[in-house]
């Protein structure tokens, strides 16, 4: 539709538009200004609503702070850890799972269930698997003569062990969402590639990756919004503390930290402007590939 | 795409230049309310109380509640269960923010410091000096000393105790029987029954990882001072601190006769499967490893072993009340809290709880003492009540902790020196206790 | 055809490897649920149990008012899922298929709004519900989550591949915009929303959070909420937590495999190729 927008049209989508943008305008955008605003308040009562002075100071403390670099460094290496990684793996799986193949519907409810079970049992089980004397993971790296590894409790391997974490976590999250974006794919082209004598690969790479990219742009997107907003994994894996000696601080725990922790609400709020600022560069960018690459 | 930002941007500038108008800052301290209380309460008046008190410890908070409301004609106390303390953290503020605080709530002193800056609590030494409803002289004193200075900021009460709990040393007797040992009562009999008790899988001794958090304990015990108070300086590069970090170091790193809880995230369970002789932890877990222990390991309690001197920290949350209620919701929250800081609630509460009894005649009082004698593990922390110490109440207390637990906690995982580990603690609490108090 | 048979049991070992890791904490879950406490903990875990403690499920029923909670939740679940459908389709629509000023614009601050942490929203909000006076009423716990970008951004990408042929046919058939979106932009896009509604409904089933800090009373408290009655701070009594745990995701498990049919058949297009 070449169309050229119009008042007429205009009118007509803000009706369509009017209940999720009240929502959204009262619950997430009006708050988002607020804390804006708080972000430069620098002599203030909070919760007397006054403010004395405004000013960059809150953003000078945190760019001066190396918590918070450091928080900020661990944020990327999960990002980076975490994302490219998930996609691919969940997008291979979905697309097993939407082949004609036996207990088709075992098999999803199965890659279904990590997704509802309780975060205290998935964090219970991951301690076990990660466990440097009884885990099964540095029992299984011992067959091929690794010398055990003390994934939760070495600094060094915080990281790591968080990124494994989150990679399994989000897969049934993905996997979801693929595999109802491959039902989008009409199966016609499928018959036709076979027909043509195409094997399972290049039916995978001629037909499913490009006619999918609709549903993988939307998926990278949102992984690397909520990569960047990590918090819960790292409190369910460290139980409660960021990593062994703050190992795996993130940006959003350093939030919560002078947020709910130190009672200093003008910190909390530059560095989650901060956040977004990175966030928003980043979606920008894939915003900006996506126009190039995304088949509609 | 330049567009969006742009126009993104304008919006931004536009709407924070509106937004610009400071309020200035009330010149004069707000009037300290005279020490005229009511004393009487003529209609019936409900007051919430907020706790982060579940299972057991809430069905026995329900019993008390219901005797006390039942002993009242006017006063109904109505619990109301907020979550674990993290979640009663966040609600108690968000409750500031809108206004509508309770009444009552459970506080740690770190949150009553916050409080206390932002006006939100009751003074409560009019209430506690009042003739008619307040506690004599001997009755104020008999509430264990250290709970008394917990609660007090520049000699005004802001608080009552109420369930508190300390460190203890957990050991496995069938071990120290074993090794014909005796639970430590110094830091050098600690090293060598860790030293002794090391062997096979078995780990002599073990620590929580907030070790970190803990670490005034060790300075102290090394005979060493903190923080100075007075003069806002922290104090702990010394000597004693220096004391203090090496023998820790040492046997977690050089000798490898002591652990941190590490991946098992708490010491109860490496302890009650066998893998770690002993341990320092908190009193208030006992029915934990007690239920993990039950028919694999035999053990007991003993108070912190001693170095100079001997020192343990109390944790556990006090009772405040919120300036937002009026003086008949006030005096009903007083009556309350008396009520449960009363000699027989507060055995009442130890004896179903594990926490400990906040006042000196409680402790004294025979069904303790028969208590005891049959629990014997529960004895092991009231017998350090003369060694223990609170965090000072200090502005930035919070980041003043998470900046010195992370730098001992890396020297205890090996990333850092001694040396380089307390030096760069103490600057690191020292920073965060200036910009606190700028 | 036999280099396909090998690549089919390829496919099975994979899956099979993944269904392990998948639900080993599903398992652990299940049998922790009927473990005796002094069991829990043990290194390396014991899969079954010596001793089966049905008794736990019952301990844990009563240990909260669960019945109560299974009410809320599920008023809760199905209010807030309808709703968000509803705003959803609406607002999918008119960003794919109208071509009205401000729109990237629009729709890039509504994508702004997901970069912010929920943590520092949970303060405002509670303020601006207690200005309502919705604090511990249905509505504190429903009506914020009645609209999501996530959801938008997901069902709009949906109607973006829909080929845009089809409302030309559909306008030639004097066919009215909001007659299309219903009759013919839903149901193809049946798979991409019933998605929707199984991440909103599980969701808002373990919502835990939320559902404490804005509500004080029991009668308004929903299941997650309940979970807390087994822990304190020094210690868990995950046999018990896990039984209630395993009581809570079951419903949601049902629901997976009620509507999962509906993900896989998707929707035959027969005729209507882009």
């Amino acid at each position: 539709m070449n169309d050229k927008p119009t008042m007429k049209k205009t009118m007509k989508a803000i009706l369509y538009l009017i209940p999720a943008l009240l929502i959204i305008g009262t619950f997430s955008f009006y708050p988002i200004i607020k804390s804006f605003f708080m972000s430069f308040y620098t002599d203030y009562d909070y919760f007397k609503d006054l403010v004395f002075a405004r000013g960059l100071d809150n953003y000078t403390f945190i760019f001066q702070d190396p918590e918070f670099w450091k928080s900020i460094q661990n944020t990327m290496i999960f990002v980076i850890g975490v994302v490219p990684l998930s996609i691919i793996i969940s997008l291979v799986i979905a697309t097993f799972l939407n082949q004609k193949i036996k207990f088709r519907g075992l098999f999803r409810t199965i890659y279904f269930i990590p997704f509802v079970t309780s975060v205290v049992a998935v964090s219970i089980v991951w301690r076990w698997i990660f466990h440097s004397q009884y885990g099964v993971l540095n029992y299984a790296l011992g067959f091929l003569g690794i010398s055990p590894i003390k994934w939760l409790s070495d600094p060094d391997w915080a990281m790591p062990s968080l990124i494994i974490l989150a990679i399994w976590k989000g897969l049934g999250y993905n996997i979801i969402i693929f595999l109802s974006g491959l039902q989008n794919i009409d199966k016609q082209y499928y018959l036709a590639a076979r027909i043509d004598g195409a094997g399972a690969w290049e039916r995978f790479k001629n037909i499913t990756v490009p006619l999918l990219s609709s549903t993988t742009f939307f998926i990278s997107i949102v992984s690397i919004i909520n990569s960047f907003k990590v918090f819960d994994e790292v409190f369910a894996l460290f139980g409660g503390q960021p990593g062994p000696a703050g190992s795996a601080e993130t940006i959003v725990y350093y939030i919560y930290n002078k947020f709910y922790g130190e009672w200093n609400f003008g910190v909390a709020s530059a560095a989650a402007y901060v956040l977004l600022f990175i966030i928003f560069i980043f979606t920008l960018i894939q915003l900006y590939v996506g126009k190039k690459k995304v088949n509609y | 795409m330049k567009k969006i930002v742009h126009v993104l941007f304008v919006c931004l500038l536009a709407i924070s230049l509106a937004a610009c108008s400071n309020a200035t800052k009330p010149s004069s301290p707000e009037k300290q309310k005279t020490a005229d209380i009511p004393t009487k309460i003529d209609k019936p008046v409900t007051i919430e109380f907020w706790h982060a008190m579940t299972g057991n410890l809430e069905k026995t908070l329900q019993t008390m509640t219901q005797k006390f409301n039942d002993s009242q004609s006017n006063i109904t106390v109505k619990l109301v269960n907020q979550g674990t303390y993290d979640d009663l953290n966040k609600k108690l503020m968000a409750a500031a923010k809108s206004h509508t605080s309770p009444v009552m709530a459970q506080a740690y002193e770190d949150w009553m410091q916050d409080y206390i800056n932002n006006d939100l609590i009751t003074d409560l030494t009019p209430y506690i000096q009042n003739k008619t409803v307040g506690w004599s002289d001997s009755e104020l004193n008999d509430i264990v000393q250290v709970f008394r200075d917990e609660n007090s900021w520049n000699n005004k009460f802001y608080g009552v105790p109420f369930n508190k709990s300390t460190e203890v040393l957990y050991y496995n007797t069938d071990m120290f029987n074993e090794n014909n040992l005796k639970a430590p009562t110094t830091w050098a009999e600690l090293g060598n029954a860790a030293q002794t008790l090391t062997k096979g899988n078995v780990i002599g001794m073990g620590f929580e990882n907030a070790i970190g958090l803990n670490f005034p304990t060790w300075v102290q015990q090394a005979g060493g001072q903190f923080v100075d108070v007075d003069n806002k300086k922290v104090t702990f590069d010394s000597e004693e601190g220096k004391k203090a970090l090496t023998f820790l170091n040492d046997m977690v790193n050089d000798k490898k006769i002591a652990r941190l809880a590490g991946e098992d995230n708490y010491m109860s369970d490496p302890f009650s499967r066998g893998d770690v002789a002993m341990y320092i932890g908190s009193s208030a877990g006992i029915s934990f490893v007690e239920a993990g222990a039950k028919g694999k390991i035999n053990w007991a309690t003993a108070p912190l072993p001693a170095g100079e001197k001997a020192s343990t920290q109390f944790q556990g949350t006090n009772l405040v009340t919120f300036n937002s209620a009026d003086d008949q919701q006030k005096l009903a929250a007083w009556e309350f809290m008396k009520f449960l800081a009363s000699k027989d609630q507060t055995i009442y509460w130890a004896q179903n709880t594990g926490y400990v009894p906040v006042r000196e005649s409680a402790l004294k009082d025979p069904v303790w003492l028969k208590y005891i004698e049959e629990n014997p593990k529960y004895a092991a922390a009231e017998k350090q009540f003369d060694a223990g110490y609170f965090f000072p109440h200090l502005d930035g207390a919070f980041a003043m902790k998470s900046a010195y637990s992370t730098e001992i906690q890396a020297v205890l995982v090996g990333k850092k020196s001694v040396d380089q580990g307390l030096q760069d603690a103490a600057k690191n609490t020292q920073d965060a206790l200036d910009k606190a108090n700028k | 055809m036999q280099k396909e048979a090998l690549s089919k049991g390829f496919i099975y070992l994979l899956l099979i490897l993944g269904s392990l890791l998948m639900l080993l904490p599903f398992i652990w879950m299940i049998s922790t649920s009927l473990k005796a406490a002094n069991e829990v903990m043990i290194m390396p875990p014991k899969w079954i149990p010596t001793d089966i403690q049905w008794g736990n499920y019952i301990k844990a029923w009563f240990s909260a008012p669960f019945a109560v909670y299974s009410v809320n939740s599920v008023i809760v679940l199905i209010a807030s899922t309808i709703g968000e459908l509803i705003t959803t389709i609406l607002a999918a629509y008119a960003f794919s298929r109208i071509n009205f000023y401000g729109r990237d614009i629009i729709f890039s601050i509504l994508l702004g709004t997901m970069m912010v942490p929920g943590e520092v929203l949970l303060i405002p909000n509670f303020v601006t519900l207690s200005n309502l006076g919705w604090i511990d009423h249905y509505q504190a716990l429903i009506v914020p989550w009645l609209a999501s970008v996530f959801s938008i951004f997901l069902l709009r990408q949906f109607f973006l591949s829909i080929p845009k042929e089809l409302s030309f046919a559909a306008k030639i058939d004097g066919c009215s915009d909001f007659r299309f979106l219903w009759s013919v932009m839903v149901p193809l896009a049946k798979p991409a929303l019933i998605t929707i509604a199984i991440l909103k409904a599980i969701g808002s089933w373990n919502a835990f959070m939320w559902p404490l800090i804005v509500t004080s009373s029991e009668n308004m408290r929903t299941l997650p909420v309940g979970l807390i009655a087994f822990s304190t701070d020094t210690g868990t009594k995950y046999e018990l937590l896990m039984a209630a745990s395993s009581m809570i995701i079951l419903p949601m498990i049902i629901l997976y495999i009620v509507l999962q049919k509906y993900i896989i058949e998707g929707v035959a297009r027969a005729g209507i190729k882009g």
